[in-house]
Formats: C-alpha cells, sequence, structure tokens
C-alpha cells in the first residue's frame, strides 16, 4: 500500500464509504451478486404478495353471508352472494353503466388525446410545447377530487355556464347529476393519462414517413388512416386498456357529478362495505370486478396485443 | 410499360424541370438557396452535389412539393409547379431514411402509391410484380420490412417512388447510411433502372463519387448558390471555380499573381492556362490535380513538363492502386499532392527524400482570386 507518510489518512467521507462497502459484502457477498437483481425487486414482489393475501380474504368474505340478526359472517361457505348480485336488476343497471361508461370514456379520451399528444410531438416552436404541456398537467396535479368539485361549481344551476346561457336568453338547465356530467368528467380526468401514453408512440413516427406518404399520393386524411393510425397502433392500445381500467373502476367522479343516481361498481362496492356493512356483497362485487376486468384487458392482449403495455416484448 | 400515362401528357416537350430564380429564405439569417436556375431534359440523370448546408437538399424538397420557394418559378414538364400540393406532382421520391411503411408487407408498400392514386384495382399487382421484378424483388412479396436487409429496403423503396410511373424521380442522399460495398452496388442499380426506365432522375448527394459514377450531368452548389452544372467529365476537366476543383478530385491550390504565361507564386514561375482572362499583375489562384503532377527522382525524367520544381517528400500515403505523395515545394512555400500509380513498379520516395515535381502548362487551371 502506498503511503505517502505515517499520519496520512485518507478523508473521512472515504473511510466511511470504504466501511460501507465493506459491510455489504459481509452481508451480501460478491458470490450471490449473480441474484442482485432478484434483491432488488424483493419489495415490489412483497407488495404485490400483500395483494394477493388481500384478494384471498376478500374471496373467503365473498362466500360468506352477513346474518342480518346478529350482524356476523356465517360460518359456511355458500354462493349466496353472487347470486343475490347477479339476480339483482340494480346491480346490472350499475354494472352495465361501468361497463358501457368505461368504453365510452375510452373512444372519447382516445379521439381528444390523439391530436393533442400529435400537437406536442409535432409542433416545432417550444414555447407551444410548453404551453400545451402546462395545459395539461395543470388539472393533473390539482387531484380528481378537488377537480370533481370545480366541475360542480362550473356546471351547477347557478354555475358559470348557466350564467353566460342566461345572458344569450337560455333558461338554466340541469347540467349535472346526470350520465353526462359522468363522462364528461371522466373524460377531463382521463385526458393527461391517454396523452402520456400516446406521445411516446407518436414520437417513434419519423415524420419522413408522413411526407412520403403525402409524396406518394396519399391527402392528409388517408395519411392519418393508412399511414399514422395503424403506426400508432400499440399507444392506441396501452393509452386504451389504461384509460378502460381506469374508469371502470373510478369512484370519486361518478359519486361527485353523478350525485348518488350515477353509481358505478365502485360505488356500489362502497355503499357495501361501508353504509349496509355487508362485506360479504360487498366483496363478492368486488370480485366480479376484477374478473370482468382481467376478462377484457385479456381479450384486448389476445386480439390486438399488449400495445406498449408489452414494454417491447413480444405480443 | 414505360412510357407511362404520365409521359405522354407531356410528350413533345423534350425539359422535364425548370428553376427559374429560385430562392428559399427561412428567414434563419443566409438564404438556404440562392437565385437556383438550371434547366434538366427528359430522361436524363442530374446529380446535386455539394457539401452539407449547401442547399441542395431544400432545392429537391421545393421541386418535390414539401417547400415553396420564396421566389421563383419551378415548373415540372412545361407547367408551373408551385401551386400543385406534393400528393398531386407526377414525383417519386426516395428518401434519406427510405421512410417505408413498417406495419405493411413489400408487397402493400409498393401498391401504396397505386392506391391512393386510384389506379385500376385490376391493374395493381401486375404492376407491383412487374416493379418488384425491376428492383430484383420478386419473390420477396410478402415479407415485412423489418425482415429485410438495408440493401433490399433501399430496393423497396425504389420500386414505391417509381410503380406509379412518375414524371420525375428524386432521390435524397438513400445512399449516405450504406457501407462503401452495398453503396457502389446501389449506385449501379440506380444508374441500371434509370438507364432502363429512362426515367427523369435528380439525385442529392454530397459524394463526389456519386455524383461521377451514376450521373449524365451535375450541379455543385456551395451556400446556396449553384457553382456549376456540366457533365462529369466536363466538370472533372474543367471546373467553374476553385470550389469546383477543390470538391471535385483531389486538387493543390497555388496563390499568386497572373502573368502572360501562367502564374507567378512566391516569385516563381509556374506555367499554366487561365479559364477566365485574367490581366497580368492581378491576384490569381492556380488549382491542379495530383494526377497531372508527376514525381521522379532528382534530375529525373520529367521530360514534356512545362514546370519542373525540386521538393522533399513530406509524407505519402498507401491508397491501394496508388500512392499519395504530399511534396513541399519551398520555392513556391507550399506543399502540393501527388498522385503515383503503379506504385509496386518501384519503391517509394521515402519521408524527406529530394524528389523532381512537374506539369503541363494545360493542367494547371488559373482563377481569379476570390478575395483579395
Amino acid at each position: 500500500m502506498p503511503n505517502p507518510s505515517p499520519d496520512f489518512r485518507y478523508p473521512l467521507r472515504w473511510r466511511l464509504m470504504d466501511g460501507v462497502e465493506r459491510l455489504a459484502d459481509t452481508l451480501w457477498p460478491r458470490s450471490m451478486s449473480r441474484h442482485t437483481g432478484w434483491l432488488f425487486i424483493t419489495p415490489a414482489i412483497l407488495l404485490v404478495g400483500l395483494l394477493v393475501l388481500g384478494l384471498i380474504q376478500i374471496g373467503d368474505a365473498s362466500l360468506r353471508v352477513l346474518d342480518t340478526a346478529t350482524f356476523l359472517p356465517s360460518e359456511d361457505w355458500s354462493l349466496t352472494n353472487y347470486r343475490k348480485a347477479l339476480a339483482s336488476s340494480t346491480y346490472l343497471t350499475v354494472a352495465w353503466r361501468s361497463l358501457s361508461g368505461a368504453v365510452l370514456v375510452t373512444v372519447l379520451t382516445l379521439i381528444l388525446a390523439f391530436p393533442y399528444a400529435y400537437a406536442l410531438v409535432r409542433v416545432r416552436k417550444a414555447w407551444i410545447r410548453k404551453a400545451l404541456l402546462i395545459t395539461l398537467f395543470l388539472p393533473f396535479f390539482i387531484g380528481q377530487v378537488v377537480r370533481a368539485y370545480g366541475w360542480l361549481i362550473i356546471l351547477g344551476n347557478s354555475g358559470m355556464v348557466n350564467e353566460a346561457l342566461s345572458l344569450v336568453g337560455v333558461a338554466p338547465m340541469r347540467l349535472l347529476f346526470n350520465y353526462g356530467a359522468v363522462v364528461f368528467g371522466l373524460v377531463q380526468y382521463m385526458l393527461p393519462f391517454a396523452v402520456l401514453l400516446l406521445v411516446p408512440a407518436l414520437t417513434a413516427i419519423p415524420e419522413e414517413t408522413e411526407t412520403a406518404a403525402g409524396s406518394l399520393g396519399a391527402s392528409w386524411p388517408r395519411i392519418l388512416w393508412h399511414v399514422l393510425l395503424p403506426m400508432a397502433k400499440p399507444g392506441l392500445i396501452g393509452a386504451g386498456l389504461v384509460v378502460f381500467t381506469l374508469t371502470l373502476t373510478d369512484f370519486a367522479v361518478p359519486a361527485m357529478l353523478g350525485g348518488g343516481s350515477q353509481d358505478y361498481i365502485a360505488n356500489a362496492i362502497y355503499d357495501q362495505f361501508f353504509r349496509t356493512a355487508d362485506q360479504g356483497l360487498g366483496s363478492a362485487l368486488a370480485l366480479m370486478l376484477v374478473a370482468a376486468g382481467s376478462v377484457l384487458v385479456g381479450l384486448v392482449f389476445m386480439v390486438f396485443g399488449a400495445g406498449t403495455l408489452a414494454m417491447g416484448g413480444r405480443k | 410499360m414505360s412510357g407511362g400515362s404520365s409521359a405522354e401528357s407531356t410528350a413533345g416537350n423534350p425539359v422535364a424541370v425548370v428553376a427559374q430564380g429560385v430562392d428559399m429564405d427561412f428567414g434563419t439569417g443566409a438564404m438556404a438557396v440562392k437565385n437556383a436556375a438550371f434547366s434538366l431534359e427528359r430522361g436524363r440523370f442530374l446529380t446535386i452535389l455539394g457539401p452539407s448546408g449547401s442547399g441542395k437538399t431544400t432545392l429537391l424538397r421545393m421541386i418535390a412539393g414539401f417547400q415553396t420557394p420564396t421566389r421563383g418559378t419551378i415548373l415540372i414538364g412545361g407547367r408551373p409547379a408551385d401551386a400543385v400540393a406534393p400528393h398531386r406532382r407526377s414525383v417519386g421520391m426516395v428518401f434519406q431514411k427510405l421512410a417505408l411503411f413498417p406495419h405493411m408487407t413489400v408487397e402493400e408498400n409498393v401498391a401504396f402509391p397505386l392506391k391512393m392514386r386510384r389506379f385500376n384495382p385490376r391493374e395493381i399487382p401486375e404492376r407491383v410484380a412487374h416493379y418488384l421484378d425491376l428492383v430484383r424483388l420478386a419473390g420477396f412479396s410478402k415479407r415485412r420490412i423489418n425482415a429485410l436487409s438495408g440493401g433490399q429496403q433501399q430496393r423497396v423503396a425504389i420500386a414505391r417512388a417509381l410503380v406509379f410511373e412518375p414524371e420525375l424521380l428524386l432521390l435524397d442522399e438513400p445512399l449516405a447510411a450504406l457501407d462503401r460495398k452495398l453503396r457502389e452496388e446501389m449506385q449501379l442499380e440506380f444508374r441500371r433502372i434509370q438507364k432502363e426506365l429512362g426515367v427523369t432522375t435528380i439525385n442529392v448527394t454530397h459524394d463526389q463519387r456519386e455524383a461521377l459514377v451514376v450521373s449524365d450531368e451535375i450541379i455543385v452548389m456551395d451556400q446556396g448558390e449553384i457553382q456549376q452544372q456540366a457533365s462529369p467529365v466536363g466538370m472533372y476537366r474543367r471546373p467553374a471555380n476553385p470550389f469546383v476543383a477543390h470538391f471535385i478530385g483531389v486538387s493543390s491550390f497555388l496563390t499568386g499573381r497572373r502573368t502572360g504565361t501562367g502564374l507567378t507564386v512566391n516569385g516563381t514561375e509556374c506555367a499554366g492556362q487561365a479559364v477566365d482572362d485574367i490581366a497580368p499583375g492581378l491576384a490569381a489562384q492556380g488549382a491542379i490535380r495530383a494526377e497531372q503532377v508527376r514525381i521522379a527522382a532528382p534530375g529525373g525524367d520529367l521530360s514534356g513538363c512545362d514546370t519542373v520544381l525540386e521538393g522533399q517528400v513530406s509524407d505519402s500515403i498507401f491508397e491501394g492502386e496508388r500512392l499519395l505523395y504530399f511534396v513541399r515545394l519551398p520555392a513556391l512555400e507550399t506543399t502540393v499532392q501527388i498522385y503515383h500509380h503503379d506504385p509496386a513498379e518501384q519503391a517509394p520516395y521515402a519521408r524527406g527524400a529530394t524528389v523532381s515535381v512537374g506539369w503541363n502548362a494545360r493542367d494547371l487551371l488559373i482563377f481569379p482570386a476570390k478575395d483579395r
């Protein structure tokens, strides 16, 4: 060891780092370095494992019927809760509302997000791109509940929109607490997610490809249809799946903008857990939602591939 | 099939493309293209050659219709093209990065312009097959683009640009990214296909070898301006100015003053001939090709040379079929480059060796000095 003088000492930070390294070597010897990757994803695996345990418990709860006399779940298992949920026309309406709403919101969001993402990718002036990004993200940072509340103020019976309408002589109308208001609020909430997921897909399309399609005789709508949309397909699928699953399970927007008349499945589950305290029925509904969502996503995966969600893996 | 419907409509007009006083100003300081004017006959292969930033690609993009000239007119087939959108022009283009459609097969890529230009659907498969055959890709029609090699992708791009029988084929440096062997192979392919179809072609490149190999005509551009339009041989033998002499081939430059018989450099008379009339005594620049300078042992045989000088070899580079010498000439206070062919015939001159250097008066071209 070259040591310039007997009283030479390395800086404190170096010695500390050496100590940490020695400690790491004893705790996790070099021979284990092949498994270091596993070490890093262990926390994530534990987290997912907890989730699975929770699901098992919910599964167990869903098979026990609430005894209305004692308010305790039954000792034995039965499928009563599932039968009750499937036989109830209320739940079927809620399920249909959630599913059709999720599909509608997904389609509308993609239609709005595509031109927005395209503009973000292709616009040349940096300040326009910044303005577009800020406009997109400002609401994103505000949070869902506050934003929904904002819509209550704007769309209320004496809100800004109705005030403006009254100026041109239109009688105030009920803009809130209906299906349209919920879809509107959800689309507005989902737009940034969809744009963010579409941007990488559109960035991957070279501008020259569009120019080439033009020089080969394609007009602008045909470039969109024959070149842009097919090439952006992975992004559209990825964005569509994320928006669909988030919408299907959304709670706050249907609760606030639907005003209790436009419940989604999540709201029905909430009611069972926290209002009627029927954990069994709530669990059954929750599991049916998980199943329906998984089946639909699985179907999309099988038909179209996972899109950008495949993370570069094969279909 | 080689005539095509689009060509017939302009039959009788021997001029395919004319540019008249074309300017392009992006508003970023210097103009991208300044007062470009040229004309190109039908069936010719023109290469626009220039360093990067010379405006050659901008000029090509204006011909394709992707950009509108700030001033001036471009006529295609005798008609002003300025108001015609790119997808309505009869122009096929091969792009630098090819811009093939990765979500389509080879066949679908080539059929794309036919579908977009509303060709008879029953005609399409036959046409596609014909052009895939022309670029020697028969049997690849069902392949995905990503499953092809670089050279095969080039061929798809060519077929796609030609299949609708455009009046004009534009090539935007499509060979720039290829390795040398493949590039040279594709240059010959471009030439073969162009001769076979007789389609008027404009190629853009910064590769002087490519320009010499493929073209009937060359335009050299620098800083947005056309420097010279000539045949490859004409351009090589008679460059219009020092820039062209410098850009095509390997030349040495001598700076001095014009005399009656040539150029005086640092007090030494050098035999040469003036390209333009320059009054004696004015500052002038001489250019001579490396292969026109002869090299010999001191006092060796340089018979026929009008100027003979002594110098020292400062470096030599072995290039395979020839040697490139750098010889310092103290009398001129400059270094000249000399190609020596058949280097195997004799041992090369060592670094520092004294040699005799000579040239013929007709090979030293004298231009007016650009700056004074």
